[in-house]
């Protein structure tokens, strides 16, 4: 869904070649991957628990902040590696491009949470700004650092889905995720059980990370099972 | 032929769909909307001549005050009410299986009830469902069984019309004080001679109320302005809410209500003596109904219904009461004493009363005289005749069944005078069989009185044989088999739902849905067939079933404007995504998901108006973004951007006819339309203060000329389109401008009756519309299957239009509950009130853009491709899919709502929230049902 709100923001069709020459990773190294990823969110909450005692349920908006925070230089870090044509592309280029996708991501996010129900207000708007930074980190991040703003390859990963090579299912299948346990995160929200992680954003901030780590898994076997494939279309 | 055929085929078929539904449904509400008829009638003092029994003066001559029905046997009554008071709180934990740490705190009231020199006693009461606080008031004080739809109720304003006992204690001139709940002020505004209201909704608030009435409950005791007391607490209750039942907060709450009794106990005491302010007080402390260790209540659990009931009478003596009356359950208490707790039915609570205090009972009071409450305070009456010390033995018991039997005459007598007006006033009465029982009862029982007890009683002559008294108790036992008969009836008719019928009526819906279903493939080519099972038919299918069952749960009933917005939103992104995926009509998508986004700001609006009169709603005013609601410029802009979204509708209009070249009738209807719009442009820049159209108004002669006018294009155009039909059909295969002609001419009337606001969601809706029609079938132009583009179906986008139509239903500021009805829109052009036009006027309102726009706009969803005659064919078709689609969706809605109320039929929601969400979607399936036939009449 938001994904695709993407290509809209940049229109500069830098490269088109369509031809994957990019570093390759195997499964393994997917996996140590997310692995690190998963690491780093891990520290984030130990961060926003040990050093700040706070939660997502008692200040939203500070551990969402720390998440992301945390989390957005290890994602970035480690994509740029894989990023498209590494010698045109500079590490430092594939940087600058992820801080702004971060930023363009985060914006449609926000959109599309909005107009999904997300409540509008004052007191919601640093919550509902951190959320997308998150929601961004997870789905828009790794893509620009990937591919920059090539819009073919945005559109035939993730509008398309027709991922070559394993880099490519290690971004859009966790993105998808995250996207679709946000939206499954936000149904308990209207019930009247009175907890306190029923609160936007907490409980899908729950279900996006929940979607992410599903999405990361099933990437993976897709990775697994999908190897003859994948070994077809990079020859 | 064969076409002419084919074509009457689908004329036919939304008829009987039409049919099964009102049929279903008639079945379904049978056995769940329990209805009774409220009667106006009120009993008066001079009604007990009329009755077989004895009038109170022949009975006894020297009295000192004027009475009524009955002899008062207690001067002043003092009710405490504790809201939702479990049965366990009261009664000893020796009751119980296990003690439970909130048992055994009320001591003060154990201690009375169990000691031996008082006149006290505890009483199990059961309450009748619904279990909620305002039903059980208005049930405990009108004697009856109060049910959802009490016929004669005023919709909005809850005041009790039924005559009930407070009424009946103003009329006797008694004066009443009230502390505590304001409930009591709202069911009884006027009756009250003082009052101390505290407001009830906020549950998390556990002692306002209750200080509050601390604060006065102990200086009115003092006081001598007064002759029933009601003090309602509210703490119990709240803390059930909140915390359950084993909390501290609930034990807390007790041992305060402990402390609170124990001191009123000390008050009426210290009072009591001969000739003191209590010297004759009866204080009864009550639940008015249980709850579940949750603390939920509403159904008709154990748990929920079972109450209690203290009751001690300032006067000590020991009750007297046959055994064969006691209806006690006794325990040996931890210290081998023997305790009993009796037990009493709420539904006898105003009778008691009322003959305690010696008013006539309420006229609709269908309960009895309860013997042992009776029997609590009875010691006053024959003081002339026996010494106090000689209570409790057979003369004393003797001589109160003689008094017992003569209330439960006049009591029986109501009770009969008011289930035989009942049957013969009521529409939906008792049938005759259960009448005749009930008549041979009573008629066995008076006669019984007129021939022997009448005799004996009258003779008074004070000689106590057996045989008296066996009669007196064979007659007490025939009257109390007469009253638990009635009880029994009206249990039946009012608090049981009839679950076969439920079922019936259920399976029946289940079974049109499966039959409609099938009915969108009618005469389909087999290719639609492997269409079936595509992505985007399996995504509207998923949308529909999540949607029918959010209905399970209250919490998304209560949000459903939300949810529908969610999931349209939902639909949006989809469409995005094939949209960006086939990259075309990306502009299209991008407008639908900011009109989602606009609809949903106008749900929360509506939401928070919902906040502010509902009970289940908290009120969470999120959307304000810090702008004052008069700042000047606010103020301006909602003056103005109704007038200028009429003026963008006309322009539409305009461009509308100008485009297509259609001639005749269609297109004059069209400009009527115009002239329309502009007509309530012309009205909303007359009453708004920026344009200085003042005197316009008067010039053209009041300000419901323009309305009137409105209401009469639009009808004339209605019947034009009408007549063109029948007159020159088959001549116009475009249907578009046809429907254009229909919609835009429904559309002036809802526009107007809703308000400011109509114009523009109007507007919304428009373009919310054809952003759905431009990106009908984009995600299939992406598998290049060009050749059937138009013919088949595309589910998604029914779907779409239906949750659209939803959405607006909520962004218009409705809500599915009777407060959500918009009074004042079947005022718009009419001063006066005619029950059938303001009905549609309301009607037109409430569902003008929910269900009447939608419907009639579905042909707008299809494309214009191809015009040629091969083509109307295949599109006929589709219209007749896509109406069935339509139909089968709304159906799907209604049955998951009908599912949702029979699981839910003791929930604690089901008179507040989910019998209106049944009664809205209900009527919206029938209105629905009546509009596809006059649709694909018109269209097909």
């Amino acid at each position: 869904m938001n994904e695709a709100r993407k290509k809209k923001k940049k229109k500069l069709d830098t490269s088109s070649t369509g031809v994957s020459n990019h570093r390759s990773i195997s499964t393994l190294g997917a996996l140590s991957v997310y692995l690190i990823t998963g690491l780093f969110l891990a520290v984030g909450f130990w961060v926003a628990r040990n050093k700040f005692s706070v939660d997502l349920v008692s200040d939203p908006s500070l551990t969402l902040f720390l998440l992301w925070s945390i989390e957005f230089p290890v994602v970035v870090i480690m994509y740029s590696f894989f990023r498209k044509a590494p010698e045109k592309c500079s590490c430092f280029r594939a940087y600058g491009r992820s801080i702004l996708g971060l930023i363009c991501g985060a914006f449609l996010n926000a959109l599309g949470a909005i107009s999904l129900g997300a409540p509008i207000g004052m007191q919601y708007l640093p919550k509902t700004v951190h959320w997308s930074f998150l929601m961004s980190v997870f789905t828009c991040v790794p893509a620009t650092a990937v591919f920059g703003a090539s819009w073919t390859d945005w559109h035939r990963v993730f509008a398309s889905m027709k991922p070559s090579g394993n880099v490519e299912y290690m971004i859009f299948i966790p993105a998808y995720g995250t996207i679709i346990g946000g939206w499954f995160g936000a149904w308990p929200m209207p019930l009247d059980w009175e907890r306190p992680w029923q609160e936007w954003p907490i409980c899908v901030c729950y279900g996006a990370i929940g979607g992410y780590i599903v999405g990361q898994i099933v990437s993976l076997c897709a990775m697994f099972f999908f190897r003859k494939d994948k070994h077809l279309k990079v020859a | 032929m064969e076409t002419y055929l084919k074509r009457n085929n689908k004329k036919w078929i939304p008829l009987a769909f039409l049919l099964i539904h009102s049929v279903a449904i008639l079945i379904f509400t049978r056995g769940f909307l329990l209805t009774r008829t409220e009667l106006p009638f009120h009993s008066t003092c001079s009604d007990a001549s009329l009755s077989p029994c004895l009038s109170n003066s022949d009975h006894n001559h020297n009295q000192k005050q004027p009475k009524c029905w009955t002899k008062p046997v207690v001067d002043r009554v003092v009710i405490i009410v504790l809201d939702a008071l479990r049965i366990d709180f009261l009664a000893p934990s020796a009751f119980f299986p296990e003690a439970k740490p909130w048992m055994d705190k009320l001591t003060v009231l154990q201690n009375l009830a169990f000691g031996n020199e008082s006149s006290a006693k505890i009483f199990k009461a059961f309450a009748d469902p619904p279990t909620t606080s305002l039903q059980r008031l208005k049930g405990l004080t009108t004697g009856g069984l109060p049910t959802f739809v009490d016929v004669g109720n005023s919709f909005g304003a809850p005041a009790i019309v039924e005559d009930n006992f407070i009424n009946q204690l103003v009329l006797n001139g008694k004066r009443l004080v009230m502390m505590g709940d304001d409930t009591w002020t709202q069911l009884f505004p006027n009756q009250f001679h003082k009052s101390y209201p505290f407001p009830s909704f906020n549950v998390k608030d556990l002692d306002t109320v209750d200080n509050g009435c601390i604060e006065h409950l102990f200086p009115t005791l003092y006081k001598d302005d007064w002759d029933v007391l009601i003090a309602h607490f509210l703490g119990v209750d709240h803390a059930g809410h909140i915390f359950g039942v084993d909390s501290m907060p609930m034990i807390n709450k007790l041992e305060q209500y402990n402390k609170v009794l124990e001191k009123v106990v000390d008050i009426l005491e210290s009072q009591a003596g001969p000739g003191g302010l209590h010297e004759n007080t009866m204080v009864i402390v009550m639940g008015d109904h249980g709850q579940t260790l949750n603390g939920d209540h509403g159904g008709g659990t154990a748990e929920e219904v079972e109450t209690t009931m203290f009751a001690m009478s300032t006067k000590r003596h020991t009750p007297s009461v046959p055994p064969e009356f006691d209806t006690s359950s006794c325990k040996q208490d931890p210290d081998g004493k023997k305790i009993c707790i009796s037990s009493i039915e709420q539904l006898d609570f105003a009778a008691t009363l009322s003959a305690l205090l010696g008013i006539s009972f309420p006229f609709g009071s269908i309960g009895h005289v309860n013997p042992e409450l009776y029997a609590l305070s009875s010691s006053s009456l024959n003081l002339d005749n026996i010494e106090l010390g000689n209570s409790g033995t057979q003369p004393a018991v003797n001589e109160w069944m003689k008094n017992y039997v003569n209330v439960l005459c006049v009591n029986a007598w109501q009770v009969k005078r008011y289930i035989d007006v009942y049957s013969n006033s009521s529409v939906v009465g008792f049938s005759s069989d259960d009448m005749s029982r009930i008549s041979n009862l009573y008629s066995a029982a008076e006669h019984h009185w007129s021939n022997s007890i009448k005799h004996t009683l009258m003779d008074n002559d004070g000689n106590e044989d057996s045989t008296n008294t066996s009669a007196l108790k064979a007659q007490i036992a025939a009257y109390l088999s007469f009253f638990s008969s009635v009880a029994e009836l009206a249990r039946s008719k009012w608090t049981e739902f009839n679950l076969t019928l439920m079922i019936t009526g259920f399976v029946m819906l289940v079974i049109s849905l499966i039959l409609q279903s099938l009915a969108i493939f009618h005469g389909d080519k087999p290719f639609a067939v492997d269409s079936g099972l595509s992505t985007s038919a399996a995504f509207s299918l998923f949308i529909v079933l999540i949607r029918a069952c959010s209905f399970l749960s209250n919490s998304y009933i209560l949000e459903e404007g939300k949810v529908a917005n969610f999931l349209l939103a939902t639909t949006g992104l989809i469409k995005l995504r094939y949209s960006l995926m086939s990259k075309t009509m990306r502009k299209e998508a991008f407008i639908f998901l900011a009109m989602v986004s606009v609809l949903r700001v106008s749900i929360d609006i509506g939401l928070t108006k919902q906040a502010a009169t509902s009970q289940f709603m908290s009120s969470s005013p999120t959307w304000m973004l810090g702008l004052a609601p008069d700042h000047p410029a606010l103020t301006y802009a909602s003056e103005i951007a109704p007038i200028v979204s009429v003026a963008v509708l006309i322009c539409v209009l305009y461009r509308g006819i100008a485009k297509t070249h259609s001639e005749g009738i269609w297109k004059y209807v069209t400009v009527g339309s115009m002239l329309n719009y502009f007509l309530i442009a012309l009205l909303w820049a007359s009453e708004s203060k920026i344009f200085v159209l003042d005197g316009f108004l008067q010039v053209i002669g009041g300000r419901n000329i323009i309305p009137q006018t409105v209401y009469a294009i639009g009808l004339l155009q209605l019947f034009l389109l009408a007549s063109a039909h029948m007159f020159c059909a088959g001549k116009d295969k475009n249907w578009v401008i046809r429907a254009v002609a229909l919609v835009s001419a429904c559309s002036s009337p809802v526009i107007l009756l809703s308000g400011k606001q109509g114009s523009m969601l109007a507007l919304a809706y428009l373009l919310a519309g054809y952003c759905i029609m431009r990106l009908e079938g984009v995600e299939r132009s992406t598998k290049s299957d060009g050749q059937n583009k138009f013919s088949k179906l595309d589910p998604l986008c029914v779907v779409q239009w239906s949750l659209l139509s939803v959405c607006m239903f909520f962004a218009s500021g409705h809500w599915c509950a009777f407060d959500g009805l918009r009074y004042g829109a079947a005022f718009v052009g009419f001063d006066e009130f005619v029950l059938i036009r303001q009905a549609i006027l309301l009607t037109i309102e409430t569902f003008g853009f929910s269900i009447i726009l939608s419907v009639f706009g579905l042909p707008l969803l299809i494309p214009i491709i191809s015009q040629t005659p091969q083509a109307h064919g295949e599109k006929r078709h589709m219209l007749f899919q896509m109406y069935m689609l339509y139909g089968v969706i709304s159906a799907t809605t209604v049955t998951a709502t009908i599912l949702c109320v029979t699981i839910h039929r003791r929930h604690l929601m089901v008179w507040g929230l989910f019998a209106p969400k049944f009664v809205f979607d209900v009527v919206g399936l029938i209105l629905t049902d009546v509009l596809i036939c006059l649709a694909s009449v018109y269209y097909l």
